[in-house]
């Protein structure tokens, strides 16, 4: 049975979601369904992570021939790289079926769904599967915004929607340019991405192909300029959607970078990695600056949640070991502040029946425990030592002062700027003198405190105890660059190119 | 040699976890029926106590190796290790780490107990201890750190607990905002501290990167970068030591309460700075270009607070700059390379300004929370433990000999001249004689005189036991400290810098008996003007001037406040409602805009041929035909 454990990963929340949907079950019969599936999940996520042994190869393979005569297969594996990605999608769930008074069935049939699909791009070693369950993400975020959003739902999911969805295009049309350029070097058809690996791409199609792949992606993340559709989008949202948004689904835009454009692009992406990194660290700084201005508090955190970003694809773009490993492990520790503050606010949009900063005030009086978790999330976010965010933050900053010295110095930035918009949100909605409407302020119910209370010590255990996580995910950060590196070798002997590879680390 | 401890984890474990329960008991609780006071009291010195034993111990077992050999190691866990970074949660204890470990821990012990009594009757009592333990474990993470990251681990957490005690009484909007102020600006100066971290990582980190490895390889470091890595950390220490351009947090934050600013804003916290560049002196010493920033960034941080100092009627904000200034001093000392004389003026202050400050917290306990000197006066009657102990401070403070200040001052003064940076030295004397002025002021106005503000001199009594006796052990303290590293001109054989010697590198440099009491000399005689002027000024009642021309641009020191307000704060703010308001939703998703008008146009331009009759459509299928015909005819021949 462990060997198919993915596949039951991503199956059952999917067949369970379909089931929602064809048959007549109550609300809470639903919503009860549900946690008890992503529960499952849950522990088929732990088991597979305490079974990782962190060997940098794929682990947990299944492999089935699908369609034959392209080459096209079912194929699924875990290793570094996904591995807390994975984490991210499997073990955060449960949470969106405790909180929060009963939604609908639909709601929690599309949430199933999401997670499902999420999980199975996560997994998918195959191109085209990946692209299959990608496409699928979307559809059940489309139906949550725009039935079971806010009151200007209707813009953001347009926007959502025809965002993605030409991102989407831009990757079909790269993938068959990949597939068709494999068959005329190789003579057989495979989109397995270990293969596509040898490809040998040179040329302007190579470059606009990447450019294909790398928008596709930078939507999703969402990075600098293509990050409109995500305040609206963010705010619109039901809180839950809005958690699954950001701690999974932006990650999974990362995650393609790594998986994807890294391996088969690596000369085209080295050639372009100062661009990109300036779009990521002028994202962070935008954005991160127009938090501040915010009188939503979930706008403001969507605008926090795409300045971390821009830092986070930073990570990426730096192209040594300790920038890639920090962002790895900044995908799950971002999910786990930045997503729970979201979480936060939607129990604070449902007690208070507002949002806006302004009507907040003197809650740490009112209610202990939630202000202490929230203070805890909201450190985390601001990168403090002995909480998850601070190791994922210094390595990616540390390898960025390597790439180039001055985005290194533009991304250490984000150290001042995330504190500013977050402490004085946390002024004026915890401190200060209590208002009318937050006189009554309920704190974290039992159940409430139950749900948060493991995440918020993953938060610190995280960050006091990084080392096991890192040890995981460490070692294929290691090839993946060793084999970046290996090839713009390769290709700098041939053409001179400027490439900006970190060739000086032995290991 | 095996120099591997097991306990010197604990010495910071300790008040992490006092931290740690208190807070989750305060929590459950504090809504319902809040536990007793002294029950709080007892278990937050648990863990200072513990500590400062273990620090005892530590210092016994250093001393007992030979002076080469004088560390002690360690490491409990692989904290994270990426690449060639390796970092360990390491502690380590030399023999600088040790000194800051036993007053840390023995001023931070006194303070809690002093807490306990100032504090009572606060709705909050059970966060304050869990705030001012978890500060405690998080300054002696830094202390002991065996290396820049976990140095750094503590020095958030401190800046963290800081920015929770100063917006302790968070109900203030003004409190608060002097709490944010404190960590954004303390964060400026973390940006300094990584990008120093990390340029220095990449120099000579890949074999280690603890000071004990990073200080075997200096010499592998280009010069450029080393003088790029030394200024860069020392923006960190300008943040969190309030230096120039970054003090301007520390005289607001004088709005946490009392005990705080004794413990985290005059003891402490604020001289974290100081000790990482005695930290880093394996680096700093070899280039005293970078040195010379430091000295000269400190002295003259040293001069504008002491001219702030003079003009204010705040208790607490004339304390609060003369921290600041005195922090100057201790700059200007480690940046002459007299790393030890810098580390002794931080150990003397902590005692004389951790005094003055409790102090200052009596007078403010005693008169129900007055702080204004000008509403003070002829207290010395109503409260004589306050006026003695504090009257020991002050001297300290001035540099009066023999108290504890006097020595110390007077080793960095010497050191800057006897190294040729006269200028430094100048600067030093004058700023001798103002902080002499501006300490005696204070102590003239608030004890001496006749009372301005009768009614609450009628109401003030001496606070209890609880509180007295920590002000009188700090008394004894300032006045015997000094006696530690007393220089050979007057018998001693500077026992602290003999001590610190294996941890810094430094030179004492030799010069005439006749130069050292000329230097001598001359800060007595800066002491003595500037008494003298205060007690002209003060000494028998005077009333509150009106300040003009220059006392009121000082007494506004400088302005600057507002000046930052106006270059950083506001067009901050301004350019993110310029990003959220104008560029977001009008030109930064022009591209986007951009596809839909052509998308828009082309449907336009395609509905020319859209005309609804059936003869044109018929046309276009001859024509359509027609081309296949001979694409297909071209093709198969």
């Amino acid at each position: 049975m462990f060997e198919y454990a993915l596949s039951v990963m991503i199956f059952l929340p999917i067949l369970a979601g379909l089931t929602l949907f064809l048959f007549p079950f109550s609300d809470s019969a639903s919503r009860i369904s549900g946690f008890i599936v992503s529960i499952v999940v849950l522990f088929l996520g732990i088991e597979l992570f305490l079974g990782f042994s962190g060997s940098g190869a794929m682990e947990y393979a299944e492999s089935k021939a699908w369609i034959e005569s392209l080459g096209i297969r079912y194929s699924l594996g875990v290793d570094g790289i996904s591995l807390l990605v994975l984490m991210a999608g499997a073990i955060l769930f449960p949470m969106v079926f405790t909180i929060f008074s009963t939604r609908s069935k639909g709601f929690y049939a599309n949430l199933l769904i999401t997670q499902g699909a999420m999980i199975g791009a996560i997994c998918a070693t195959d191109m085209v599967l990946f692209y299959i369950f990608w496409e699928i993400m979307l559809l059940p975020i489309f139906f949550m915004i725009g039935i079971y959003g806010g009151p200007n739902r209707l813009p953001a999911t347009v926007k959502i929607t025809l965002y993605t969805i030409s991102g989407s295009l831009l990757m079909l049309a790269g993938l068959v340019y990949i597939g068709v350029s494999y068959h005329e070097q190789f003579g057989r058809w495979t989109f397995d991405i270990v293969e596509l690996s040898n490809l040998k791409l040179s040329g302007g199609f190579a470059v606009l192909a990447f450019f294909m792949f790398m928008i596709a992606f930078a939507i999703k993340i969402p990075l600098f300029p293509f990050h409109t559709w995500l305040p609206d989008a963010y705010t619109e949202a039901p809180s839950s959607t809005t958690f699954v948004l950001s701690a999974i689904m932006a990650k999974i835009g990362v995650y393609g970078v790594i998986r994807f454009i890294v391996p088969i692009f690596a000369i085209e992406l080295a050639r372009f990695a100062i661009l990109l990194a300036f779009a990521g660290v002028i994202g962070m700084m935008y954005c991160g600056l127009a938090a501040i201005a915010q009188k939503d508090m979930k706008r403001m955190l969507a605008f926090s949640s795409a300045s971390h970003m821009g830092i986070i694809a930073l990570g990426v773009f730096c192209m040594n070991v300790q920038a890639l490993t920090g962002c790895l492990f900044q995908i799950a520790a971002h999910a786990t502040s930045t997503g729970v503050l979201f979480l936060f606010i939607g129990l604070m949009e449902e007690r208070m029946q507002t949002r806006n900063i302004a009507d907040f005030g003197g809650i740490a009086y009112r209610a202990p425990i939630f202000a202490t978790f929230f203070a805890i999330a909201m450190l985390a976010s601001v990168g403090l030592p002995g909480t998850s965010g601070f190791i994922g933050e210094f390595l990616i900053i540390l390898g960025a002062i390597k790439f180039s010295g001055f985005i290194g110095f533009l991304a250490g930035t984000s150290l001042i700027i995330g504190v500013c918009y977050m402490l004085w949100m946390f002024q004026r909605v915890f401190f200060e003198k209590s208002g009318e409407g937050t006189e009554k302020f309920q704190d974290l119910s039992l159940s409430e405190a139950l749900t948060f209370l493991p995440v918020i010590l993953l938060i610190l255990a995280m960050g006091i105890f990084p080392q096991p996580f890192i040890k995981k995910i460490e070692p294929t950060a290691q090839l993946h660059i060793a084999e970046m590196t290996m090839m713009a070798q390769k290709q700098l002997a041939d053409t001179r190119l400027p490439i900006v590879v970190d060739t000086h680390q032995k290991n | 040699m095996e120099h591997t401890v097991t306990y010197l984890g604990f010495i910071p474990l300790l008040p992490l976890l006092g931290a740690v329960v208190i807070g989750l008991l305060h929590m459950f609780t504090c809504k319902k029926t809040p536990l007793p006071e002294l029950f709080y009291g007892a278990l937050a010195c648990i863990g200072p106590v513990l500590s400062f034993f273990l620090a005892l111990v530590v210092f016994f077992q250093l001393k007992g190796l030979p002076a080469e050999d004088r560390f002690l190691t360690h490491n409990v866990f692989t904290w994270f290790a990426v690449g060639d970074l390796h970092v360990d949660m390491g502690f380590l204890a030399d023999p600088l780490s040790s000194l800051m470990l036993l007053f840390v821990t023995f001023i931070g012990s006194l303070i809690h107990i002093y807490s306990v009594g100032y504090m009572a009757g606060d709705e909050n009592f059970g966060k304050f201890f869990s705030y001012l333990n978890l500060f405690l474990g998080s300054m002696l993470i830094l202390v002991l750190g065996s290396g820049p990251v976990v140095m750094f681990v503590g020095w958030e957490g401190v800046g963290l607990c800081s920015y929770l005690l100063i917006s302790f009484y968070s109900k203030d909007t003004d409190n608060v905002l002097a709490g944010n102020k404190a960590f954004i600006v303390n964060r400026i100066g973390d940006l300094g501290f990584v990008l120093g971290m990390s340029v220095l990582f990449w120099a000579i980190g890949a074999s280690g990167f603890d000071y004990l490895s990073l200080k075997a390889n200096v010499a592998g470091i280009p010069p450029g970068v080393g003088v790029a890595v030394c200024l860069l950390l020392f923006v960190g220490a300008c943040g969190k030591s309030a230096q120039i351009p970054l003090y301007v947090w520390l005289p607001d934050a004088m709005a946490g309460p009392t005990p705080v600013s004794a413990l985290i804003h005059a003891a402490t916290m604020v001289t974290a700075g100081v000790y990482m560049v005695a930290r880093f002196s394996f680096l700093y010493a070899h280039y005293p270009v970078a040195g010379s920033v430091v000295a000269w960034v400190g002295i003259l941080t040293a001069l504008l607070a002491a001219i702030f100092g003079m003009f204010q009627k705040d208790i607490k904000k004339i304390l609060a700059y003369s921290t600041v200034s005195q922090l100057g001093y201790m700059f200007a000392g480690v940046g002459v390379a007299a790393y030890s004389a810098g580390i002794f003026h931080v150990f003397t202050h902590a005692f004389f300004k951790a005094l003055l400050f409790l102090g200052a917290g009596s007078v403010i306990y005693a008169l129900h929370h007055e702080q204004d000197i000008w509403k003070m006066g002829g207290l010395k009657e109503k409260l004589p433990k306050t006026y003695m102990t504090m009257l020991v401070g002050a001297f300290a403070l001035a540099g009066c000999p023999p108290f504890a200040g006097f020595f110390s001052k007077d080793e960095i003064l010497f050191s800057a001249l006897a190294t040729g940076h006269t200028g430094i030295w100048l600067i030093g004397v004058l700023v001798a004689g103002m902080t002499a002025y501006y300490t005696f002021r204070m102590i003239f106005l608030v004890f001496h005189g006749t009372p301005r503000v009768q009614e609450s001199f009628d109401h003030a009594h001496e606070p209890p036991a609880v509180m007295t006796v920590p002000l009188i052990i700090l008394a004894v303290g300032a006045l015997f400290a000094g006696f530690l590293n007393l220089p050979g001109i007057f018998g001693g054989n500077l026992n602290v810098s003999h001590w610190l010697a294996p941890s810094l590198l430094e030179h004492h440099p030799h010069v005439s008996v006749w130069f050292e009491l000329l230097a001598i000399a001359t800060s007595v005689a800066a002491f003595a003007i500037g008494i003298t002027l205060a007690y002209k000024k003060f000494g028998q009642g005077a009333t509150e001037p009106e300040f003009t021309g220059f006392a009121k641009f000082g007494y506004h020191k400088f302005y600057v406040d507002e000046i930052y307000n106006a270059v950083f704060v506001q067009p901050y703010k301004a350019f993110g409602s310029v990003i959220s308001r104008f560029l977001e939703p009008n030109v930064t998703d022009l591209h986007i805009k951009l596809s839909t008008w052509l998308y828009q146009k082309a449907g336009t331009a395609f509905k020319v041929f859209q005309v609804g009759y059936v003869r044109i459509y018929a046309i276009y299928m001859v024509i359509g035909l027609s081309l296949m015909s001979l694409f297909l005819s071209q093709t198969i021949k």
